[in-house]
């Protein structure tokens, strides 16, 4: 085909990359794509609760929704694994019980006969932490226990980094601690100096463990660095409960003067606070950003885009303390004469996890979870040897406590020189103090060696030092100006533009 | 009220019967997969760690020679069969796949200096100390196994090398001339030298077919075009050259291996500047061969190992040596890319892996995936301290060793002394001469 017509050209397809339609059909026949819910009030003073949703969705989602009533071993703590298929709850009256939630399949339940604290699942669900009284035990899907760990002794909060293989616990004394189970070693151990502390939570993007303290402050802690990161005063009041989202930008915070405070943990500037009808004791992120909390007897669920905010509002600087509006609320639930304990979304379902004084409940929160999972990351699908496998490639690359710090980022950047160690350079040369000299003269003979004239030598020599080290530090200066001149003629030269009004004025 | 739960139908998810693969549906989602900068970098560590534990590169060793082998040849289409020419005068044909002798032929008295074959490889040719050419015909399917050259030439001086023109009936001998020979002539055709009593190497041009280049013993390095009677231009270095090398693709570029211990990398077209000069032997550099892509070669030397070189970095990626292994005296890169073949002082021929950490034969296409990911990610994490230590860590023979550290020290001294003399003289008069024309005494043409 020699020549190339207008028609010939017309025929071509215009991009090169190609793709068959039936392809495309197969391909999204191969990939199932689940769609995530959602939950729209036909009008603003619609009631909805947790019998209306069950009354209207299908079969197999309202069985998610159910109570245990355990009313002889609460208050409870829950956790779910990190693909969300299994439950761990602890009472705290030591009745310790695993399964799998959405089969109601249980796979050990224990008493431990001692006051339980925190409960929490390791790598997979065959291993779990349990805070007791004294020391905190480590159990097996069995309910046999495999270690007791006397190095985290009276642990009030137990926190799992998952890619770090670090349990990190808080104890009554405040004293934090980092224990990596692959190799069952003490990582790091620090005392938080805030006293008591049982207000625990994690930043799942940069494995930053967050402390909420009795003064209002909360810490930001790695095991590699001995003062808190960060300090942030949120509260005038005690801490109760924090939360930080999955993408690791917002943390929310509540106190006993009964605020919400939510932050900004790029800026760590806070957000909004609102004023609650009782100081939360506890909070949960879901993985689509709404926020739960739960009030003495009541869980509310804010909507997601509570934390949205008008740019106004930042700019003001100033916050107001708003009151907590219908508007923002998405849903309730009462849980009678109950004092709510434990908060938790289950990662990718639609229900979030209450623990209380009664017992444990699974309420439907359509809306509140990613719909996707990835399998490589976290199957609530997998198999007993795809958990395996998953086991060891995860082992084999754990991440070293080293790497923990507060940008996950920094190993990919460029090693530029600090700003700070560029001051102290510039700093050095500035001030740099003349050489000491130690300047005997030589004896000479007749007479010339007086003490006065010693002196009036010696004196000499050190001036002259001085005036040359003068010399330099005024020359070296003066080649500093010189450029500083250059870079402001530079800036004058350049020709005015219309954009530049734009521009931010330099002070 | 509208409402719609998260609801999947486990049967999306979870493969249908054992023998299916299983299902991962995946999202890319980044707040799914956190951390992923130190995961990445927990990855490259292991997957350099694991590189160099799988670094076994020796594959075996073919003995059968009584003597050192000091000359190789590969075959230009097969990649298994391999010739070796030994100091006893005997020749042997290999099978590699194998391991095994196929024939050998007693050719020469003395040395057996180079063996070539021809682009058909119908025949091979060999010459040697005894000052004689010999013409061997090369035929597997035959059943006689006649253990006669079916041409014999008596030439009037030893002969050093030979090469095979790769498109023409033409070869050509070094020794106390360059010879160009017709293959059906009992006389060579041209014949060249330029004050020169004898030379060490030829090799024809793979490119550009009829240049012809040789390493003479006066420390030149002379080119030549067989279309023409005189020799083009050469090249003097500092020492003596004992083999040369040109680069498979790109015609101008070829290599010497000196016996200063390093390699010299020229253009054909600007001799005064060697391209790269490739130091790390401690011994003199007696053979080197280029890789089939032409980006990387391998050189043998006098201290017992073998380097491999990045054709344009002037430090090896890469050693090889044994306990047992004597001077390297002869080495060839197989055809494929994938194997180094090394004779030796001490009558064995050896293979070798060229990647040392590769895995030989077929991989499953997740496991490839996974090799490649991984190289992916030594390549974006190659500047970490840790990454660079274990990448870069050799194993190498005490005498080696110790020999490095020496030349340090030397290298050190003078540039020191050097120092100080352009500190203590007139300025201008001890000028600053660039590494690599260090080398080059003259060009001429």
């Amino acid at each position: 085909m020699s020549q190339k017509s207008r028609f010939f050209n017309s025929k071509q397809p215009k991009s090169r990359i190609n793709v068959d339609k039936r392809d495309l059909n197969n391909i999204m026949n191969d990939v199932a794509f689940a769609q995530s819910g959602f939950l729209e009030k036909e009008d603003e003073n619609e009631v909805i609760n947790q019998r209306s949703i069950v009354e209207n969705v299908d079969l197999f989602s309202a069985q998610k929704y159910f109570e245990l009533n355990l009313d002889k071993f609460g208050p409870y703590r829950l956790n779910y694994t990190r693909n969300g298929r299994h439950l761990l709850i602890g009472g705290s009256q030591g009745h310790v019980a695993s399964f799998d939630w959405q089969t109601k399949k249980l796979h050990s339940e224990i008493n431990v006969m001692e006051k339980i604290n925190d409960v929490k699942w390791l790598h997979t669900e065959t291993m779990y932490a349990v805070a007791q009284r004294q020391w905190t035990y480590i159990y097996d899907n069995q309910g046999i226990e495999l270690h007791c760990l006397k190095i985290l002794d009276r642990v009030t909060r137990l926190e799992f980094l998952p890619y770090h293989f670090l349990l990190s616990s808080i104890n009554e004394c405040g004293y934090l601690s980092y224990i990596d189970v692959s190799l069952g070693k003490k990582v790091a151990g620090f005392s938080t100096a805030h006293g008591r502390c049982d207000v625990m939570g994690q930043n799942p993007t940069n494995a930053i463990i967050h402390l909420g303290h009795h003064n209002g402050v909360v810490t930001l802690w790695s095991p590699n660095v001995k003062e808190p990161l960060v300090k942030m005063l949120c509260h005038k009041a005690a801490v109760k409960s924090l939360a930080v989202n999955q993408t690791g930008n917002y943390m929310i915070t509540s106190s006993l003067d009964h605020l919400l405070n939510v932050w900004d943990l790029r800026t760590y500037k806070q957000l909004k606070s609102i004023k609650l009808n009782a100081g939360a004791s506890s909070l949960a992120f879901s993985q689509k950003n709404l926020i739960a909390a739960g009030l003495r007897n009541e869980v509310v669920i804010f909507k997601d885009d509570f934390i949205k905010l008008n740019e106004e509002e930042i700019e003001a600087e100033e916050q107001y303390i708003e009151d907590m509006t219908p508007n923002d609320i998405y849903l309730k639930h009462r849980i009678n004469n109950a004092n709510i304990q434990n908060l938790q979304f289950c990662p990718f379902e639609d229900v979030l996890g209450v623990g209380h004084s009664y017992g444990i409940s699974s309420l439907l929160v359509p809306g509140s979870a990613e719909a996707n999972f990835d399998a490589m990351e976290a199957n609530p699908y997998e198999s007993k040897n795809q958990r395996k496998q998953w086991e060891v490639k995860a082992l084999l690359e754990k991440i070293q406590p080293e790497l923990i710090s507060l940008d996950p980022f920094k190993l990919k950047q460029v090693d530029r020189k600090t700003l700070e160690e560029k001051m102290i350079e510039r700093n050095k040369k500035l001030f740099l103090k003349p050489k000491k000299i130690d300047f005997e003269p030589r004896l000479k003979m007749k007479g010339k060696s007086k003490t006065g004239k010693k002196e009036a030598r010696k004196k000499a020599v050190k001036a002259a030092n001085l005036k040359e080290f003068v010399k330099e530090v005024k020359e070296y200066e003066r080649i500093e100006n010189e450029e500083n001149k250059n870079k402001e003629k530079k800036e004058e030269n350049t020709v005015y533009n219309v954009f530049d009004r734009f521009k931010k004025k330099s002070k | 009220m509208k409402v719609k739960m998260l609801c999947r139908d486990p049967n999306d998810y979870v493969r249908e019967t054992k023998k299916d693969i299983f299902k991962m549906p995946r999202n890319y989602d980044s707040s799914l997969h956190p951390l992923e900068v130190p995961r990445e970098y927990s990855r490259a560590l292991n997957s350099t760690k694991l590189e160099r534990v799988f670094a076994k590169p020796f594959l075996g060793s073919l003995d059968g020679h009584k003597d050192g082998v000091h000359a190789l040849c590969k075959h230009p289409t097969q990649l298994s069969i391999l010739l070796s020419g030994a100091c006893d005068g005997e020749i042997k044909i290999w099978n590699l796949a194998e391991r095994k002798c196929l024939q050998t032929y007693i050719a020469h008295d003395g040395f057996v200096r180079g063996i070539c074959m021809n682009p058909s490889a119908s025949m091979f040719l060999s010459c040697g100390n005894d000052k004689i050419i010999k013409h061997w015909s090369y035929d597997p399917l035959s059943k006689s196994k006649s253990c006669d050259a079916i041409q014999t030439i008596v030439g009037k001086t030893f002969y050093t090398s030979i090469d095979h023109h790769f498109k023409k009936p033409v070869y050509a001998t070094s020794g106390e001339r360059v010879d160009v020979w017709d293959i059906n002539h009992l006389e060579p055709v041209k014949s060249y030298s330029w004050g020169v009593d004898s030379h060490y190497s030829t090799k024809f041009s793979p490119v550009e077919h009829n240049i012809l280049a040789s390493a003479a013993a006066d420390r030149s390095v002379i080119l030549y075009d067989i279309r023409q009677s005189v020799p083009m231009r050469k090249v003097v270095l500092a020492m003596s050259s004992n083999q040369i090398c040109w680069n498979p693709l790109e015609a101008m570029i070829f290599t010497v291996a000196n016996e200063d211990h390093n390699l010299y990398t020229f253009d054909m077209r600007k001799l005064d500047c060697p391209l790269q000069v490739h130091k790390d032997h401690v011994g003199a550099v007696m053979a080197l061969d280029y890789s089939p892509t032409g980006k990387q070669f391998v050189s043998a030397s006098y201290d017992k190992t073998i380097r491999i070189f990045e054709a344009n970095n002037g430090h090896s990626r890469e050693v090889y040596h044994t306990k047992r292994m004597q001077h390297v005296m002869a080495i060839k890169w197989s055809l494929d890319d994938k194997y180094i073949i090394s004779g030796s002082d001490e009558m064995n021929i050896r293979m070798w892996k060229a990647q040392a950490a590769e895995k030989l034969g077929l991989m499953k296409p997740r496991e490839r995936e996974q090799l490649e990911y991984g190289e992916k990610l030594k390549e974006k994490f190659k500047y970490f301290p840790q990454i660079k230590t274990i990448k870069r860590h050799r194993h190498l023979p005490r005498p080696v060793y110790n020999a490095i550290k020496e030349n340090r020290i030397i290298k050190a001294s003078r540039q020191r002394k050097e120092a100080n003399r352009r500190a203590h003289s007139k300025p201008g008069t001890v000028p600053f001469v660039a590494e690599k024309k260090k080398a080059v005494v003259d060009e001429q043409e």
